[in-house]
């Protein structure tokens, strides 16, 4: 018998266990797992099939016999453990041979809504799929072809996203770049250009204003040719009447069609990554509303970006054309690595960084991240980025609005301003995070929770009455960040750039010189706009439109930089002779660069709100197209990460996701306390295991159960009084079985015996038996009840478990679940525990 | 029938715009005005200079310089220094294409929106009587498929009318999860 290896010569049994996965597989295909087409439900539940792959091939069932045989027998020495091993690998293995493509019960291996995947099974079934397109590669030349869209399936996945992804990101800079100069006016020839579009070839642009004779602002459009107080209320009002309006409908939209496409949704694709289930997140319907939701809120000036969002976007796409590949859309872990690169593409195209994209990917969004989705992640970030590239959406040869070019040089001493910079930075992210979560929290628990668009509406009423006056304010977040960043060149006329100095060669080094009034009365405009920019964002993230923090973080920073680096500048200026600046800055060419301290301070920011470093610096000196900056950059990220951490503990997301209390295991934090698996696990004593037992239990016994208790899964054992553990079957798993065997199966009724392991024959006379072998999981991941929780948290993470089981002695204890972990995490940090989400 | 209307709708549109042409290319030079340049006065105005040259050819001696050559009286040398060129290119049709889609898919929200606030309630209540709770949605979308099989043009109505009840249901769930109960997104 050699299902039996340790029985007779181990090694030799051993090797053809192990070998009957491929090649008794092969068997198992054609004996068992090809019934007739379109009665797939009966593989493996009728008895009699049952009792012949019994004979031929090692399955689940044989195993168990193992592992009775293996504790009942005397002899158990060294040696079988090692076969117990391999053969209940193989048992788990060929528990899952059949579940290629075409599900025998339909359902099993799905999730209900807001329940966690679980990262092993669904791993252990992709690579039976993968097991099972190999050895069936042989038979013919269709069979090859179809392994072979099998392997490259991914690849062309991760493309199908990246073209999606670009072409998508152009669509919205497009639109929302349209729609936001359409608050200021209209290009009546060609109503579908921007006001930069519309005069693109009009020699008659006035240089400071912009507009040219075919570009008509509103008063205009009625008549008023003026620039008298008439015109500036008509634009004022106007102004008003279409950030109203685009706001209205971007809330409306959402609300009427799909509510989940509010907010940036990075928290949740977080949440989603590390491995929960939530339905219609990442559906159709959110993606066209965040899309145009997004179109409509970016427009509507509001003090947010569309950076966020586009990892939401791609998100939503990545599951999309997932589904056109079985092997990703019915696998929930493997989809999540789709959802990986997708989340790569959506900051690739955000930044037009695509490296940037893959480290952010990798360092702030990701939960399991192997090599082969980094290079799936670069590629479909290369891709998102090159098409959205080709499509050019602002007409400046790059993805970004913001683009900068730089080239000067900075001195040593520098390094002391960014790092000032970079604490800055920190501490306005501090108060920008504790600030926005009190007002959330305060949203969530008071009446104000229960009139979303109306809040949408006084935002977006205050946002535009107070950021008209101000012209820093007035234009487009990112037209600001760009004329930040930007160096006082010959052909930048904003009064940002009001110095007194004379130009003779635009290819020469910028000299430094003595402000002007521009700039001081600048300076005091952008202090402005930092305090209202701070404020606005505040009570603006999180609301109930589509809506991000990157640009306003950015933004945030780059006012900040800019204020500081005028000041060092002029200090420069005016005390040439300390001995700071008496080295490199003697010669008064290309000293101190204000926007270059833009540049730091944006990242400061950003830094400190969102927590990161490397993908931060990465995206930051994409964006600028040098890596002579990344040491600044990289101080200053620093310096606001350690002031941030100091601070306050939590970066923005992970608040957010505390503030829902999604069941996020963050694999960053570490488990400090000395608590034991037998504290944490359920049931608590003086309660009872609701467990299954093998092979004595009927279909009614199992109904009961499963109408008394709500467990998500039940343990099955040997019996009630032994409770040696045999394995572990879910709740839905069984739920869906049972249905489906009484609607496909003869002779299914109340009294008939579950069969989940061990071979019984049934008397004769009575009802037929109902196998479950096929949905119960034979490798549950156990710990003993003397497990430090450190283990088991760190088994929970790097694993992604869903549920361990819990023994003593061998024998079956208790279950600690995920949800029984993200409790006692919690309630060990002196936070609420039962603000958990868990279905 | 109506997406074919649409469709066609939204081609005619497409087509009726095309007439104003604009350029694709352009080269743009901004020089100091010709005054700052010779009263050497600290006059800061600055012109800009649009026109379509090849890439080559875009900076001061191609674009500038024929132009105002009568005004400069030989200081050529002096002033083209000072002029900043870029030449850029854009595609307009791909702008008017998003753009007019953009239009269109907020106009059909809108009036879908406006549908299901206004006319929806009252067909519904009409339609209740025969309508039936489904719990499950994934079973039945698989189980019930290819038992409903009565006549090509009711079994599509029917399904489509079945997978509207499911989003619906799905809107008014996330609704709950969102603007009710507060367990989401906040």
């Amino acid at each position: 018998m050699e299902r039996f290896p340790l029985k007779s010569s181990v090694g030799q049994k051993i090797g053809l266990t192990y070998q009957s996965v491929y090649k008794k597989g092969a068997n198992g295909g054609t004996g068992r797992s090809v019934p007739p087409a379109g009665d797939d439900d009966m593989v493996d539940i009728t008895p009699g099939l049952q009792q012949a792959a019994d004979v031929t091939t090692p399955t689940s069932h044989g195993t168990f016999q193992l592992y009775e045989h293996a504790a009942r027998s005397s002899a158990a020495n060294a040696h079988s453990y090692i076969a117990q091993f391999f053969s209940s690998t193989v048992g788990d293995a060929v528990l899952f041979s059949g579940m290629q493509g075409d599900d025998d019960i339909p359902g099993i291996g799905q999730y209900d809504d807001f329940h966690t995947i679980d990262w092993q099974r669904d791993i252990a079934r992709d690579r039976m799929r993968h097991r099972y397109i190999v050895k069936k590669r042989q038979d013919s030349i269709w069979d090859l072809i179809k392994g072979a869209h099998d392997a490259w399936s991914g690849w062309v996945c991760v493309l199908l996203v990246g073209v999606a992804t670009g072409m998508v990101a152009g669509v919205i800079d497009i639109g929302a770049s349209w729609m936001t100069d359409l608050k200021f006016g209209i290009c009546p020839a060609a109503f579908w250009f921007n006001r930069e579009q519309c005069c693109w070839s009009d020699t008659n642009t006035t240089f400071d204003s912009g507009n040219c004779s075919q570009w008509l602002t509103w008063p205009q459009v009625f008549g008023d040719r003026g620039d008298g107080a008439g015109a500036y209320i008509i634009s004022y009002l106007f102004y008003i009447v279409w950030a109203l309006l685009f706001a209205a409908l971007s809330a409306s939209l959402v609300r009427m069609f799909a509510p989940y496409a509010c907010g940036s949704g990075i928290p949740e694709i977080k949440t989603i990554l590390s491995g929960f289930i939530i339905r219609g997140y990442l559906g159709k319907w959110t993606l066209i509303i965040k899309v145009v939701g997004l179109i409509l809120s970016v427009s509507s000036g509001l003090s947010l970006g569309k950076e966020g969002p586009m990892v939401h976007i791609a998100s939503c796409l990545g599951n999309i054309l997932s589904y056109l590949f079985p092997k990703y859309g019915r696998n929930e872990a493997k989809k999540r690595e789709i959802l990986s690169a997708a989340a790569a593409a959506g900051v690739s195209v955000a930044f037009g960084a695509p490296i940037g994209g893959v480290l952010f990917s990798l360092e702030e969004v990701s939960y399991y991240f192997p090599l082969k989705t980094l290079w799936r992640s670069f590629f479909c970030a290369l891709i998102a980025a090159f098409i959205l590239r080709s499509i050019n959406p602002f007409g400046n040869e790059h993805s970004v609005l913001f683009f900068v070019e730089y080239n000067k040089p900075w001195i040593f001493f520098e390094l002391i301003p960014f790092v000032g910079l970079g604490i800055i930075g920190g501490c306005i992210a501090t108060i920008f995070i504790k600030a926005n979560i009190y007002w959330c929290r305060y949203r969530k628990y008071s009446k104000l929770g229960q009139y979303p668009v109306t809040e949408v509406l006084v935002v977006t009423l205050v946002t535009a009455i107070i950021a008209y006056p101000n012209p820093y304010t007035r234009m487009n977040t990112s037209e600001l960040i760009y004329l930040l960043f930007n160096q006082c060149g010959i052909s930048n006329s904003d009064p940002l750039c009001d110095y007194n100095r004379n130009f003779t060669d635009a290819n020469s080094a910028i000299e430094k010189a003595a402000a002007g009034p521009g700039v001081h009365r600048a300076i005091w405009l952008l202090v402005l706009a930092l305090i209202l920019k701070l404020v606005m964002t505040i009570f603006t993230f999180g609301i109930k439109v589509p809506c991000g923090l990157f640009i306003p973080s950015l933004a945030l920073g780059a006012i900040a930089g800019r204020i500081v680096g005028i000041g060092v500048e002029q200090l420069a200026y005016h005390y040439p002779k300390i001995w700071l600046f008496s080295g490199e800055c003697s010669t008064g060419d290309d000293c101190i660069t204000p926007g270059l301290y833009a540049m730091v301070g944006a990242a400061a920011v950003l830094g400190g709100v969102t927590r990161m470093t490397v993908s931060l610096v990465v995206i930051m000196f994409e964006l600028t197209g040098g890596v002579r900056y990344i040491v600044p950059l990289m101080a200053a990220a620093m310096a606001s990460k350690w002031v941030g951490d100091a601070l306050g503990r939590q970066g923005i997301y992970d608040a957010h996701i505390a503030l829902n209390g999604y069941p996020f295991l963050d694999s960053k934090d570490e488990f400090q306390h000395t608590s034991l698996a037998a504290d944490v696990m359920q049931p608590k004593r003086n309660e009872t295991l609701s467990v299954i037992t093998q092979d004595s239990m009927t279909v009614d016994d199992v109904e009961t159960l499963l109408k008394e208790t709500e467990h998500n899964g039940y343990p099955v054992v040997v019996s009630k009084e032994s409770q040696y553990l045999v394995g572990f079957v879910l709740r839905r798993d069984l739920n869906l079985a049972i249905a489906n065997a009484r609607r496909t199966m003869e002779g299914i009724i109340g009294q008939s015996v579950v069969i989940f392991a061990g071979a019984v024959n049934p008397p004769a006379g009575a009802p037929p038996c109902l196998h479950l072998n096929r949905i119960l999981d034979m490798a549950p991941i156990t710990v003993t009840d003397q497990t430090p929780m450190e283990t088991v948290v760190d088994m929970f993470r790097k694993l992604g478990l869903r549920q361990t089981l819990v023994t003593h002695n061998g024998r079956l204890l208790g279950v600690i679940t995920k949800k029984d972990v993200l409790r006692h995490v919690k309630q060990m940090d002196n936070e609420d525990p039962s603000s958990v989400l868990f279905n | 029938m109506y997406l074919k209307f649409i469709i066609l709708v939204f081609f005619a549109t497409s087509i009726l715009f095309v007439s104003a042409t604009y350029e694709d290319k352009r080269c743009k030079c901004v020089c100091p005005s010709l005054a700052a340049v010779f009263n050497n006065t600290s006059d800061t105005s600055r012109s800009p200079f649009i026109g379509n040259v090849p890439p080559n050819k875009c900076n001061c001696e191609g674009l500038v310089l024929p132009r105002i050559v009568d005004q400069l009286n030989g200081r050529e040398q002096e002033f083209c220094p000072r002029c900043e060129c870029k030449y850029e290119n854009r595609n307009t049709t791909i702008i008017k294409v998003v753009v007019i889609i953009v239009i269109w898919v907020i106009m059909l929200l809108v009036v879908y929106m406006g549908f299901l606030i206004c006319l929806d309630p009252l067909i519904n209540k009409r339609a209740k009587a025969s309508y039936q709770e489904h719990t499950n949605e994934d079973d039945e979308s698989t189980i019930s498929g290819p038992s409903q099989q009565m006549g090509p043009r009711g079994n599509v109505l029917n399904r489509v009318t079945h997978q509207q009840d499911k989003w619906k249901r799905q809107v008014r769930e996330q609704r709950r999860n969102i603007y009710d109960r507060h367990t989401m997104l906040n």
